[in-house]
């Protein structure tokens, strides 16, 4: 066997598996001409259906024989392939009568041996497991091999492989230790190493892979090299073995497809080089590896995961990064997931898009019930900050899925937000037992923490979550939180800073930055922090409304005018009555009573009134407009409701005593209500005609509106007007 | 209108408020059945008539009830209910009614969590608000702790460092807390939290989906809607709400009630009036067909309660009402609040034993009956009727205010306030509760409380005058006339045919120096006032305001009439006219009208030594000079 057999960077593991390789060398031979053939004209090829590569594939080739099943069925129904797995669990695994994996697969696999694309890359995604599992599709390959019949090496490699299949590593490693002596194949030092990896034994597997020289000779082995490399922490020599930039970006197989429904290596080590360079700092270089890894091969989730929720995307850049992925690679399981991956996106803009591809999963695929598509209504709840929802869909979610780490964070947030401190103590006591490793867990504790208003605390778990976790987002904002909780503003700055740094993609850190500047008065950092925020992600409402607030501060009003409206506009476009709704009223209320504009004025702090219920400085402002309008009655009833509810208030006592003057000075003439109201009442009386004619009362009732220029029902007119 | 058509309606109205009582009770508003029960109850008798007539189907006879056996008619009913809900609805209510009963509200709220049906909507919401009310009211810390200052947080920000605060951060949400507790959010903490507007969003959210429902759940639905922006002083939706509920279903007087309650202004009053009247069909003058005519015929009494108008009309309807329901507490209370109103208390404390006679241990009202012997200082009487309604029920708000009136009366002012608290424990909203209590305060010279407690009725309630009035009276104790001013006003616009109101207001802008609109003020109060040629007070006050803005002419004008006043009532002297007559005399001597002058200071007769004196010398000197 020579070095040639171990796949190219087009290839997933799924080609050197030992027992591929071996078994029928013929079926390798087929292989190798055909692949070279594909690589001469897959470039230009583009009338092939879209199931031809995985016919093409070596594993379908062998299967081949078995004629009925050779073609796997256009369009292989989601529910069978559940159906594989799970009777591969359930048949196999637990069975007692089964001796060894390889039997029971060979077993399970007679039945349904043919959409192999699938369990494979299911199997390859996770390297440090279940990596026998190739060797079952061989034995369902060969179904009329004996394996009496193999060769010695053969039945020791078997044995290995189900060794490892069932975490026995001590036997695989001894066994393949054997084999790689006795045969000095570099596959077999592949395996050992792998072997060594799923043992933790990291260092082990880079001497065996370097020791030999495997790794310059097969990018397999670089791949593997470099993981554990990475695992080790050694960044630098990681970066070494992947190399700075791609190199086979520009070679003709770029645009190759895969072939047999694994993931590039391409892509993966695209993936490694992204993780190396985000645990060095350097995001955009990251971003970039990591965006290469998703564009080569569109299957490489974990690169795509990385590059969403640790936030090195900005939304726009998020929905323009999906609009180049290939998803064509897939069959029919493009539209999957496109749709899948479209949920995953950011909730701040293309809403229907994300809903379009919310209902076509479920419609389609039947996924009403899949943790993944429930958090990405989830995700939209908590965007809308309509807590409430988002609370309840969480815990339907945590009901089957305890410790569901993709969930857990905003559902921690959730009940941080709706004040929950009971649930808050419970979760996090649950997670401290399970998961005392694990960065959400003190993110939860933290939060109960803030939750509980006990701040150092909160402070030292967060911190703890973000040692754990680097990229934890969350517990970063927590951190400078409690901070700026409790108005340390310098120290508040450097954690957001340092935040920001970390999270290129999420607008939070830069505006949270930018409103402990506001607090700090220094207006211009302010902005500047706003405008780097406003330039990540324009369609958050409490940004406009800190924009809002700071041009307000300026005493530029107009300004002020435009960015509270934008962010009205973008609240009642997420359809959510929050707190940030409210504010965003009062302040444009404010600012309307700054322009002069009374109406409106009074028109939102009504609306807010009746939306947040009384507050005392929304009553004085609201009396103080009136009294600038000159009524004088509503005035001095809202001064008053505002000192009630405060009486220490001073400026409500000011405008008090101001609207008091002037009602004192107003002349009581026939305009003034009081005299009105007595006409009409008198007129009332006065009546005595059995009859109630209501026109006369119609007349006196409008004859008294213009007359008071007061709007005594001026409430039917409310809706917000704000052009 | 012939005999058989009376007799069908009448019994059209009977049927429906039997319904109403029956459909009520079993949604849990138990004050409105009670209403209505008692309504049937106080009704004419139609049994006489009825055996005469083809046209009845059901049997009214009320020996049927006494024997026991079950109404026809109510059977239909209850099947008719069962209809609307499917069995599973119906095991629902069947628990939720008695969890309910029981007064577990979460649990009756949380079984309901998914209900359809509008009605078990209705009882899901309004158990939810139950509980909220509940949680909140254990929450507050004793609101009668009064004098008290509620609180001083942050002070001594202007109005334009609020945005700041306000833009905080919105996120970190530093202060919930504290929040929480203005915005009486309940939660128990595992995040499911509880507020009105919270309820409020949940009920619009289910009325929109059932947009054109008509039932009797929508109408519920739409009360309680109303209820709920009540809480949160949004009565203009509130009030829509009740109209809009009373629509669908008018046999609910609870919701008349709240309606009632969410106006503010007597203007409001009749631009509502006219709106049912078309609503209901009143303007085609076909006197009430409809059991819903019937229905604002009640409320028009209640609206003319609050906001007076024309006493005709009022006791038109009243005599109409009289005729159906004989027997009617409520209405005979009615009748006596009016007479109470009018200050007729002689009239209205007849009325009052009559209700007492007819029905001994209803307590409604009672405390306005307690108000009337307080008044007329019948004390005795007072004292058994105190008795007579802790012996009935102690615990009643009712109860309380009686016995608070009685140890008023015998001047223990400390002991009526402690009642006055009781009464207030039991039912905080208790408007007249808070302005007596005010009373008593300010007898025992404690303005500040006083002050506390009007404003609290005015709260509760601002369309009492009294209160508005006593809280003006208290500042201007306290010399603070300015805001005394502006209470007057207040008062005044919700009596402006009080003269009283206005000359409190004269006296104000008087004492703030405002002469001009003092004199408005007195001229109006002799406008409204009965006998306007003798109220020597006002004229005398007049005459002074004139004198001070050196209009002597318009002063002689206001004195001499003030003198002419006591001829007019047959020569009762009071200390104004002597005054005048004083002044009247020195000015006519100073303008060299000695006959005028000698002929005013002879008429002095009384007051004080040094007036006497002053006079004597003026028509010395006067006699003298014309000699």
């Amino acid at each position: 066997m020579s070095h040639g057999n171990t796949p190219s960077q087009h290839n997933s593991t799924i080609a050197i598996s030992p027992l591929v390789a071996n078994a029928s060398s013929q079926a390798q031979s087929q292989r190798q001409q055909q692949s070279g053939a594909r690589h001469w004209s897959g470039p230009t090829s583009t009338a092939q259906t879209p199931h031809n590569p995985v016919a093409y594939s070596p594993l379908v080739q062998k299967i081949q024989k078995n004629a009925s099943l050779a073609t796997p069925a256009p369009h292989v129904d989601n529910g069978s392939t559940a159906g594989l797995l799970a009777s591969m669990t359930k048949n196999g695994l637990f069975g007692p009568a089964i001796p060894s994996t390889l039997r029971k697969v060979s077993i399970g696999a007679r039945d349904i041996p043919h959409s192999t694309s699938k369990p494979n890359g299911l199997v390859t995604g996770n390297h440090d497991k279940d990596d026998g599992n190739p060797t079952a599709y061989i034995t369902a390959g060969m179904p009329g091999i004996n394996i009496a019949d193999l060769p010695a090496a053969e039945k020791l490699r078997l044995w290995r492989h189900d060794a490892l299949m069932q975490h026995h590593y001590r036997t695989a490693e001894y066994i393949g230790d054997k084999v790689y002596s006795m045969t000095q194949d570099p596959n077999d030092a592949f395996w050992l190493a792998q072997v060594y990896y799923s043992n933790g034994s990291y260092i082990r597997a880079v001497e065996l892979l370097s020791g030999d020289n495997l790794d310059s000779s097969s990018v397999m082995c670089r791949y593997l090299t470099a993981l554990c490399l990475i695992k080790l922490g050694k960044y630098d020599e990681a970066l070494d073995i992947v190399g700075e930039l791609n190199p086979f970006r520009d070679s003709p197989g770029h645009l190759v497809k895969n072939q047999d429904g694994g993931i590039k290596l391409e892509s993966s080590l695209c993936y490694l080089r992204g993780k190396i360079y985000s645990a060095q700092n350097s995001f955009e270089k990251a971003k970039e590896s990591l965006k290469e890894a998703v564009q080569v091969d569109v299957k490489n989730f974990e690169a795509f995961d990385e590059l969403i929720s640790n936030n090195l995307l900005t939304p726009n850049e998020e929905w323009d990064f999906l609009s180049t992925l290939d998803f064509s690679d897939l069959d029919d399981n493009e539209d999957l997931i496109r749709s899948l991956y479209v949920t995953r996106l950011s909730k701040y803009l293309n809403l229907e898009e994300v809903n379009k591809a919310h209902d076509f999963l479920v419609e389609e695929y039947k996924l009403k019930d899949n943790t993944g598509v429930i958090q990405s209504k989830v995700d939209m709840l908590f965007t809308q900050c309509k807590f409430t929802n988002c609370l309840k869909l969480c815990e339907t979610v945590l009901e089957k899925d305890e410790f569901n780490f993709t969930i857990l964070p905003t559902y921690i947030s959730c009940l941080y937000e709706l004040g929950g401190k009971n649930k808050l103590f419970l979760i996090s006591h649950k997670l401290a037992e399970n998961f005392p490793k694990h960065a959400t867990t003190w993110f939860g504790v933290g939060t109960y923490y803030m939750c509980i208003n006990k701040i150092s605390e909160a402070r030292k778990y967060f911190s703890k979550a973000s040692i754990l976790d680097p990229t934890f987002g969350q517990a970063w904002i927590g951190f400078a939180h409690t901070y700026a909780i409790e108005g340390e503003h310098e120290q508040a700055v450097s954690a957001y800073s340092t935040a920001s740094r970390f999270f290129p993609g999420t607008h939070l850190p830069n505006l949270f930055l930018g409103m402990q500047y506001l607090l700090m008065d220094t207006l211009s950092l302010a902005e500047e922090y706003f405008i780097l925020a406003y330039d990540v992600c324009p369609y958050d409402p409490l940004l406009l409304n800190e924009m809002g607030v700071l041009f307000f501060k300026k005493n530029d009003y107009l300004k002020a005018k435009k960015y509270l409206k934008k962010a009205w506009e973008a609240i009642k476009r997420l359809d959510s009555e929050s707190k940030s709704w409210v504010s965003i009223h009062t302040n444009l209320a404010h600012t309307y009573r700054k322009l002069g504009d009374n109406e409106r004025a009074v028109r939102c702090f009504k609306l807010v009134l009746e939306t947040a219920g009384k507050d005392t400085d929304t009553l004085c402002a609201l009396g103080f407009v009136y009294l600038r309008m000159n009524r004088i009655e509503k005035a001095i009833d809202s001064l008053h409701s505002s000192l009630a509810l405060c009486p220490s208030n001073q400026a409500a006592q000011d405008l008090l005593k101001q609207a008091l003057d002037v009602n004192l000075t107003t002349v009581l003439d026939e305009n003034h209500p009081l005299v009105v109201n007595s006409r009409i009442q008198e007129y009332g009386v006065g009546l005595t005609s059995k009859k109630r004619s209501s026109a006369n009362f119609d007349a006196s009732i409008i004859a008294k509106r213009l007359k008071q220029g007061q709007d005594s029902t001026d409430d039917e007119g409310d809706e917000m007007d704000l052009e | 209108m012939d005999a058989t058509a009376t007799i069908d309606f009448l019994n059209d109205v009977k049927s429906k408020l039997r319904r109403s009582a029956s459909d009520l009770s079993k949604w849990k508003l138990y004050n409105s059945a009670r209403w209505s029960s008692e309504a049937i109850l106080g009704m004419c008798d139609i049994t006489d008539l009825s055996t005469v007539n083809p046209y009845m189907e059901d049997d009214e006879s009320p020996l049927k009830g006494r024997k026991g056996i079950p109404d026809p008619e109510n059977n239909r009913r209850n099947s008719d209910d069962l209809d609307n809900m499917t069995g599973k609805e119906y095991d629902l209510y069947l628990l939720a009614s008695t969890l309910f009963d029981c007064k577990e509200f979460d649990r009756c709220a949380y079984y309901l969590t998914d209900a359809d049906h509008p009605c078990l909507k209705f009882l899901q919401l309004y158990s939810k608000y139950l509980s909220w009310d509940k949680k909140t009211q254990e929450n507050l810390e004793s609101t009668l702790a009064l004098g008290k200052s509620r609180g001083g947080e942050d002070d001594g920000n202007d109005i334009d460092g609020k945005i700041a605060n306000n833009a905080g951060l919105k996120r970190c949400d530093i202060d919930s807390d504290t929040n929480n507790k203005s915005q009486k959010i309940i939660d128990i903490g595992n995040g499911d939290t509880t507020s009105i507007s919270i309820l409020i969003k949940d009920l619009n959210k289910f009325l929109e989906l059932h947009d054109s429902d008509t039932s009797l759940g929508t109408a519920l639905l739409y009360y309680l809607r109303g209820i709920l922006y009540k809480s949160q002083d949004i009565n203009s939706t509130a009030m829509t709400s009740f109209l809009k509920s009373v629509t669908l279903y008018p046999h609910n007087w609870a919701c008349w009630w709240e309606l009632l309650n969410c106006l503010a202004r007597p203007d409001e009053s009749l631009l509502l009036l006219k709106l049912l009247n078309e609503k209901f069909g009143m303007d085609q003058h076909n006197s009430g067909s409809t059991s819903g005519q019937i229905m604002l015929r009640f409320f028009k009494l209640s609206l003319f309660q609050e906001f007076s108008g024309n006493i005709d009309d009022f006791i038109e309807e009243l005599d109409y009402l009289l005729n159906i329901f004989p027997n009617f507490a409520f209405l005979k209370t009615q009748h006596a609040l009016i007479n109470y109103h009018y200050m007729d208390y002689v009239n209205s404390e007849l009325i009052f034993d009559q209700i007492i006679k007819l029905d001994p241990y209803r307590l409604d009202d009672l405390d306005v009956y307690s108000n009337i012997l307080y008044v007329m200082q019948k004390s005795s009487k007072l004292a058994y009727l105190a008795q007579f309604a802790s012996g009935v029920d102690r615990y009643r708000p009712e109860s309380c205010c009686i016995v608070a009136n009685y140890y008023s009366a015998k001047q223990e002012h400390e002991k009526s306030i402690m009642y006055f608290r009781r009464a207030l424990t039991l039912n905080k909203s208790c408007t007249s509760a808070w302005t007596l209590m005010g009373h008593e305060f300010v007898e025992l010279k404690n303005s500040h409380a006083a002050i506390e407690c009007y404003r609290r009725a005015v709260d509760i309630n601002s369309r009492d005058f009294k209160a508005w009035y006593g809280l003006g009276q208290a500042y201007e104790v306290l010399d603070m006339h300015l805001y005394s001013l502006y209470y007057f006003q207040k008062a005044c616009s919700l009596k402006p045919l009080d003269k009283r109101m206005w000359q409190a207001l004269a006296s104000c802008y008087e004492k703030i120096g405002n002469s001009e609109e003092s004199i408005k003020c007195y001229v109006r109060a002799l406008q409204l006032s009965i006998n306007s040629d003798q109220d020597t007070s006002i004229l005398y006050r007049l005459a002074l305001l004139y004198e001070k803005l050196k209009d002597s002419e318009n002063c002689e004008n206001y004195m001499v009439k003030c003198v002419e006043a006591e001829q007019s009532s047959d020569g009762l002297v009071t200390d104004e006219t002597t005054k005048a007559r004083l002044w009247l005399a020195r000015y006519q001597a100073k303008h060299k009208k000695f006959a005028e002058a000698y002929n005013y200071a002879l008429g002095v007769t009384h007051g004080t030594s040094q007036e006497i004196e002053e006079a004597r010398s003026i028509a010395r000197e006067c006699r003298r000079r014309m000699e």
